[in-house]
């Protein structure tokens, strides 16, 4: 079987993949994109989970990006792909802990250790590592 | 006193004396593009690294310049770039023979100040023939804002019905009193979906509401993610471009489309300009976003306006920010959306850089409001320059992507908006909408025309739903059972859009049939004369029908 990362995509044949590969697309709840229907949304099959983007998809668009010739748009579809298993409130605090003067070295670092430890985020993780160290020399750490 | 002609005593009169014209102080970047501080262009790479930029070690890289040097900037091919003279990429840039394409291949090599160098060397003709190719996505499109000045929902969702009719993919809100937001910005939502599908709707807040109220799918997408030229000046947005670009990346991962916003002049009326001209720092902004990986950006001075716009060569420069923004692959949504001028010759001579070579979105906030109830201070066009617009596409043949619509057409959806606006808040159990309102909204022209609410009542209902956790798939409920089954399954188009990640890409709209437009599919092939994207067909009949045409044959008919 193919995984959905060995599948190989042409932006000019496949993109929208809504509407080319929907056979590709799941929610993170597993459901397919013809499964979130208005029957659903009534009968309260349907919960805001359901309506969310999949790691897998992120990484799809991620390929699309690339071969359209936007790595940087790429990487960030990949540095999100890994944001998806984070929930709302954990990524608005790690957000917050990236302002200016909002952290120590240390609590960046501990973030960067969670990211990594708990998500397997390790693009996330490196964004904020550079973060420390940028802001050490900077001097905008709290 | 001295006795006055009566030639300038006309001329005292006239609305462009009322502007503000300041001369040029580069010491503290009171200057558009051209300031002797500015740097010379220069790249060093080393071992895979760039250790030298516009004439500074890595070891005194501020925090733009280190975040360009490592994201933005192609270590692989900028010293290949930056040798090519500045004037020849402007020739490039110019001339239709040289694709987009190639253009690209060198314009990722370059750093601020060589993006800088190039541009100083076109004039706007130039810049404006540079644009029509460097612009991503092929069709043009245009965003309006609708705002009320007693953050009024009614209002908006009517504002947002006729917005949507006219041909606005995108709208935006903001309030007056931040609380109203919830509200707000579900009466924006639903009255986009009471005049055509697929309309992506949003609410500028402080970042981490904006991004709250889009991971409910209340709003669709989210365009004030601001970023700043100098360093002290992002720290006083309180951000960084790592900030910023996590931020991005949290946008992604829920799968909500989103673009940054900057402008020339932000930096000086900030108070921190580092002494570089207005457009240097702009460009620097233009490189944080490409680097952070975000499809696209608001700039064009954007809220700053009358900054560059007092100064000589200002709007060159505001011209030249949207082309840079183009030519880096980004998403332009090229402001024309601040109050900028008293005079009308003056305003139209600011849009028409945009709107004659098209732009991803011409306005990032046409007022699709009375400028009296434009809570972003009032857009440089409002609501009672439709007529103007509509005759200046047709004068030329140019698509700014709006249409006439008949009166009828316009009353029946801003009626229908307050009325599935009056159902969605009845079953979500929110302050009740009168007949009284809906009649007023339908007919009115602003805020000033609509009975007063019960602002205490609705702020607390405006709590309430964020309180009660209300989301998208609420409003889908509270409109399909209001009957509005067409409108319901609009936005649940809308909503499902997030599972895909196609509206993620490069300068992505929805159309009406909600199918999706970026720069993927619907990339820019200008090549000169006879190509590219050309109104023709059922959209150039379209665009040929004005409020008033009279039949060629019986000059007493209408044929509107």
């Amino acid at each position: 079987m193919t995984t959905l990362s060995q599948v190989d995509l042409d932006p000019d044949r496949d993109y929208p993949l809504a509407a080319r590969r929907p056979e590709l697309l799941k929610t993170p709840t597993g459901k397919r994109l013809d499964e979130l229907t208005m029957q659903a949304v009534l009968s309260g099959d349907l919960a805001p989970e359901d309506l969310r983007i999949a790691p897998e998809t992120l990484r799809l668009q991620a390929q699309i990006a690339d071969r359209v010739g936007r790595p940087q748009l790429a990487q960030n579809f990949r540095r999100a792909a890994e944001l998806t298993a984070l929930p709302d409130e954990l990524v608005l605090s790690i957000y917050n802990a990236l302002r200016p003067r909002a952290s120590t070295k240390q609590e960046l670092t501990d973030i960067a250790e969670q990211l990594e430890r708990d998500y397997s985020a390790s693009l996330c993780a490196q964004l904020v590592r550079e973060a420390a160290d940028v802001y050490e020399r900077r001097n905008i750490l709290a | 006193m001295t006795k006055q002609s009566r030639r300038t005593e006309i001329l005292e009169q006239r609305p462009v004396n009322l502007d503000g014209f300041v001369e040029e102080w580069p010491e503290v970047g009171m200057v558009a593009m051209d300031s002797p501080y500015d740097p010379e262009p220069s790249v060093r790479v080393e071992d895979g690294l760039i250790v030298e930029m516009d004439g500074k070690p890595r070891a005194e890289f501020d925090f733009l310049d280190q975040f360009i040097a490592d994201h933005a900037i192609d270590v692989a091919t900028t010293e290949q770039a930056m040798a090519h003279p500045a004037v020849e990429i402007a020739r490039m840039l110019v001339d239709p023979a040289v694709s987009r394409g190639e253009v690209l291949d060198i314009s990722r090599g370059l750093t601020p100040a060589k993006l800088l160098e190039v541009v100083k060397t076109m004039n706007v003709v130039e810049m404006m023939m540079a644009l029509q190719k460097m612009r991503a996505r092929r069709t043009t499109a245009n965003q309006a804002h609708s705002t009320s000045a007693r953050d009024n929902p009614v209002q908006v969702a009517a504002e947002a019905a006729e917005a949507s009719l006219r041909g606005f993919r995108e709208l935006e809100t903001t309030l007056g009193v931040v609380r109203y937001a919830p509200l707000v910005a579900i009466a924006l939502q639903v009255g986009a979906l009471a005049g055509t599908p697929g309309v992506l709707t949003q609410c500028a807040l402080e970042e981490a509401t904006e991004l709250e109220l889009g991971m409910r799918g209340i709003t669709a997408y989210a365009e004030t993610i601001s970023v700043y030229g100098t360093e002290p000046v992002f720290c006083d947005g309180d951000d960084t471009p790592w900030s910023k670009a996590f931020l991005a990346s949290a946008y992604a991962s829920r799968g909500i489309k989103m673009r940054f916003t900057s402008g020339t002049g932000s930096e000086v009326q900030m108070g921190n300009a580092d002494g570089k001209s207005m457009l240097y720092l702009e460009i620097r902004c233009i490189l944080v976003t490409k680097g952070a990986g975000v499809q696209g950006l608001q700039n064009g001075s954007i809220s700053c306006i009358g900054v560059p716009g007092a100064v000589p060569a200002g709007i060159r420069a505001v011209l030249a920010e949207n082309l840079i923004a183009s030519t880096v692959d980004l998403e332009c949504a090229s402001g024309n959306d601040q109050s900028f001028s008293h005079s009308d010759m003056r305003r139209t001579a600011r849009l028409l850089p945009q709107l004659l070579p098209g732009t991803d979105f011409v306005c990032s906030g046409y007022s699709a409001v009375p400028n009296y109830d434009n809570m972003f201070a009032g857009s440089n066009l409002d609501s009672t320059d439709y007529d103007d617009w509509n005759v200046i596409q047709r004068d030329l043949q140019v698509d700014g992507a709006l249409r006439h619509v008949p009166e009828a057409e316009i009353l029946a959806a801003r009626g229908r908006a307050a009325r599935a606006l009056q159902g969605v808040f009845a079953q979500l159990g929110l302050p009740a909408i009168t007949e009284k309102e809906i009649e007023a909204a339908t007919y009115a022209h602003g805020s000033k025309e609509l009975p007063l609410r019960d602002v205490l009542e609705d702020l607390k209902a405006a709590q309430s739903v964020m309180d009660r956790g209300i989301t998208g798939l609420d409003i889908i409920k509270a409109l399909e059972a209001s009957g509005f089954t067409d409108m319901a399954h609009s936005l649940l188009a809308v909503l499902r859009q997030r599972v895909s990640g196609d509206l993620l890409h490069t300068s992505a709209i929805l159309t009406p049939e909600l199918e999706t437009l970026s720069a993927v599919n619907d990339a820019n092939d200008y090549a000169g004369p006879g190509t590219g994207y050309r109104p023709s067909g059922a959209r150039w009949e379209e665009m040929k029908r004005l409020r008033h045409v009279v039949s060629a044959r019986n000059p007493e008919q209408e044929v509107g």
